[in-house]
């Protein structure tokens, strides 16, 4: 099954993610902060990173730009409270942008689809 | 395809690790500046490499060459190529570039437009230094006005990232970098075709960069293309078929590859850091001559519509023909099917390909009058996300497309 890594600095977050994503069969892994986040992603080596992007020491759409330079094609959700981050043309380099919402639908359908895209010669 | 070219090379070089081509007919008046820009964004940025500017030209009779040469370069070379007289078509042009940057043995190429009047040197840099830094295509990222670049917006953008999984926002921008090793698969392509010759060559580059699987960036050029803008309901030219034949031939030629793409990816995107995003000028769009143009197809095309169409698609634009003014919608479902219909029948060849492409032009000015009216009270961004959304529906309809490929 894939591995999700959800980073967010808020436990809250991480928790309700990691507890639903976990029952759709995923196994998740979780990070606090952007700190060392290509190290961390190095050693986990997840399927897909779903990404905050207003954290208290990070810019999520920075990380998105190392993530991107470094694994071309690691699905990158970012996942925010914000609808006003889309503006910030960096944004474009992630699969989706997805609105933080208690029902995590959206986000669910999303993870699908990132994991299930295909391109030839992959 | 003319085999022969012109060549003027005061500094008769011979070699190059960087190139900056400018592609020009009859843009005497305009190629000064971008050339300028050009040299300035060689020395500042790629000082350490050889670097050359190569206008590629159409033997313009107006001074083109004159006024590229007379262009301030700082000591930067120059290098004018050109067709035989009579031969027309920015596909030929790049076609003789492909030769000279395989010839000069140049690591990077970078292609901006003669007409352009908002490039910075910064533009040659987010160009051409991913081209460095393992990337082989490099394509561009700029605020554009949300009715410029109508064709790219309903039909290039949408269609090339359904089909070949790929989001490149500007797929025929115009301005772009490619690698010296991209320069010999485009040389070495058996899908050259006359539409390629002509304006079909910017879509017929990405997508071979696509499918060649090349590592692919979109570059942020921070200020808006500003160049002659085109009201999207005004006389479209040869232009629209060379692109939408393009796109219909590559797609018969790589069937067996974009059918077994699915969803898209995004690209790297490099380039930020230019401070506040400058927006782009308005573009008028006259609604009135979207609607007639729409409204007359429907009298000229009506039964070619019957032969390329299915049934519950053709029902559905007559339906779109008969809502009144104030309530017209495309809806962007029909819309994509639609052109899946058309790709379809192009591929099962059902009538002459010319024909079939003209008869698209008045169902495109009938899509662009929707976009048009459901945007309108949106910003750029607005737009931008409606444009998204739209890219969507086309993913989530290619099944249908791989149904009726065939049949």
């Amino acid at each position: 099954m894939a591995k999700i890594l959800i980073v967010d600095d808020e436990e809250h977050i991480r928790f309700l993610y990691s507890e639903e994503l976990a029952d759709e069969g995923y196994e998740v892994a979780t990070a606090d902060s952007g700190f060392q986040l290509l190290e961390r992603i190095e050693k986990e080596k997840p399927d897909l990173v779903v990404l905050d992007i207003k954290m208290v020491d990070y810019n999520g759409l920075d990380l998105l730009q190392d993530i991107r330079n470094k694994y071309y094609d690691l699905p990158v959700i970012l996942c925010t409270a914000y609808d006003t981050f889309k503006e910030d043309m960096k944004s474009i380099a992630a699969d989706f942008y997805v609105i933080k919402s208690f029902d995590l639908t959206e986000l669910k359908n999303k993870i699908k689809m990132a994991l299930e895209t295909k391109l030839p010669g992959e | 395809m003319p085999e022969v070219h012109l060549e003027e090379n005061p500094q008769n070089i011979t070699s190059a690790q960087m190139v900056v081509a400018i592609p020009s007919y009859r843009e005497a008046e305009l190629i000064g500046y971008p050339t300028t820009q050009a040299a300035q964004g060689l020395k500042r940025y790629f000082g350490d490499k050889q670097g050359v500017i190569i206008n590629c030209d159409n033997n313009s009779d107006d001074g083109t060459k004159e006024a590229f040469f007379a262009a301030d370069t700082e000591d930067v070379p120059q290098i004018y190529i050109s067709t035989p007289p009579g031969v027309r078509g920015k596909g030929n042009n790049f076609k003789n570039l492909f030769r000279k940057v395989v010839e000069l043995g140049a690591e990077a190429v970078v292609v901006v437009d003669a007409d352009l009047k908002s490039i910075t040197p910064q533009w040659i840099k987010h160009l051409g230094e991913p081209l460095f830094n393992d990337f082989g295509y490099v394509a561009p990222l700029y605020v554009r006005h949300k009715y410029d670049g109508t064709i790219t917006n309903s039909i290039a953008y949408p269609l090339t990232r359904a089909l070949y999984g790929r989001r490149v926002r500007q797929p025929i921008g115009g301005d772009f970098g490619f690698s010296g090793e991209l320069a010999r698969i485009y040389l070495a392509s058996h899908t050259w075709s006359e539409a390629v010759s002509q304006f079909g060559i910017d879509i017929w580059m990405t997508t071979l960069a696509m499918n060649n699987n090349v590592p692919i960036c979109q570059a942020f050029m921070g200020r808006p293309k500003i160049h002659k803008p085109k009201d999207p309901g005004s006389e479209l030219g040869p232009m629209f078929s060379q692109v939408v034949g393009t796109i219909f031939d590559l797609m018969v030629q790589s069937a067996g590859y974009w059918m077994r793409v699915k969803w898209s990816k995004p690209t790297s995107i490099y380039g930020f850091g230019l401070g506040e995003v400058e927006m782009p000028p308005p573009v008028k769009v006259s609604q009135d001559k979207l609607a007639e143009n729409f409204h007359k197809g429907m009298g000229v095309y009506r039964e070619a519509w019957q032969q390329i169409l299915t049934e519950p698609i053709f029902r559905k634009v007559e339906e779109v023909a008969n809502l009144p003014a104030e309530q017209f919608d495309f809806p962007t479902q029909t819309w994509a099917k639609l052109l899946f219909d058309y790709a379809g029948a192009y591929n099962r060849k059902v009538m002459d390909p010319q024909q079939l492409l003209d008869s698209l032009i008045p169902l495109y000015f009938g899509k662009t009058l929707s976009y048009v009216r459901k945007t309108e009270r949106m910003s750029v961004q607005q737009a931008e996300d409606f444009i998204e959304n739209e890219c969507m529906v086309f993913e989530e309809t290619k099944p249908y497309l791989v149904d009726h490929w065939v049949a």
